[in-house]
């Protein structure tokens, strides 16, 4: 299974949070802009696909134990996102391409959004 | 609508588009109530009654069978997914005064956003309109009010760059003062 920092380097990512570790495996990812739903949804482990930016999917990820966030379109984290994230230890990357595109490629590379 | 303040935006660009000349913008957050309200009231031409029913259906948002947008029905969609609701008073000729409640701390409550932009963009690009923007926390009150800086600047105008600046400024600085936008609550993992 890719690690994160193999993804972010194959599909071109920004790393938003440089001194979080990223030397980690991933095997399934959620995609969802609704937080209540990937609060019920999403499973431990999960690289986030997103478009929100606010210091709440931080949250989301501690409570969730998620493997990292990863904003799409270009989306710019807010100042205090990245504080807290790096605070907290959470990977948050920027890809400029949209959600369905970076989902697909995601999937030919072996990570899966099957839910156990 | 990745934060309030584009609601805001959009619902005050259906005010302007009704011919009014007098908008006020109420925020306030009542954290004892949980609870968040967004009042918008214009001086503008209102809602004809038989429009009224129908003007949260985004499938009625035609410009043809209607004056406005898809603002509403996304600000109605928005505060019921937040345990909250809208409401919509209108009188033809006078005005119309919209109304959205949110559940303060709803995770899936958009933030504020940055309002001193959205109202300085607004002045900016409608310098003979007067606004009005008054955001409440509990009992701590913040105004910004174009009559007022009108008497103070006499006859210069609104649109000028220094004016936009210092209003996004005076709006950032006094909403921090009143600890608005306190996004997000209830998460204690991030403590």
């Amino acid at each position: 299974m890719p690690k994160l920092n193999e993804l972010a380097a194959k599909l071109g990512w920004e790393i938003k949070t440089k001194s979080v570790p990223i030397d980690i495996e991933v095997k399934t990812g959620y995609a969802s802009d609704l937080l209540s739903d990937v609060l019920a949804n999403s499973i431990e482990g999960d690289l986030w696909v997103t478009r929100q930016t606010h210091l709440n999917i931080v949250a989301i990820a501690v409570m969730r134990d998620l493997a990292g966030i990863l904003l799409v379109n270009g989306a710019e984290p807010e100042a205090d996102t990245l504080e807290k994230a790096t605070e907290k230890m959470v990977p948050i990357f920027q890809t400029q391409m949209p959600a369905f595109e970076v989902v697909g490629r995601l999937y030919q590379m072996g990570i899966s959004g099957e839910r156990r | 609508m990745l934060d309030l303040s584009m609601h805001i935006l959009d619902i005050v660009q259906n005010s302007i588009e009704a011919g009014a000349t007098e908008i006020e913008i109420i925020i306030h957050e009542n954290l004892a109530q949980n609870g968040l309200t967004i009042q918008i009231e214009d001086n503008g031409r209102g809602i004809a009654k038989e429009m009224r029913d129908k003007i949260c259906d985004p499938f009625t948002t035609s410009r043809s069978t209607r004056p406005v947008g898809l603002g509403l029905s996304l600000l109605k969609e928005a505060a019921q997914r937040c345990g909250g609701e809208i409401e919509i008073q209108s009188e033809e000729g006078r005005g119309t005064k919209v109304k959205a409640f949110f559940q303060l701390d709803h995770l899936d409550r958009p933030p504020l956003g940055d309002m001193g932009e959205t109202i300085a963009v607004l002045i900016l690009a409608n310098p003979r309109l007067d606004f009005r923007y008054t955001h409440q926390v509990n009992h701590h009150i913040y105004c910004l009010d174009t009559k007022i800086i009108r008497e103070i600047l006499g006859d210069l105008p609104l649109d000028s760059s220094w004016i936009f600046d210092y209003i996004k400024r005076d709006i950032a600085q006094g909403l921090k003062n009143i600890g608005a936008a306190s996004f997000p609550k209830g998460m204690e993992v991030l403590k």
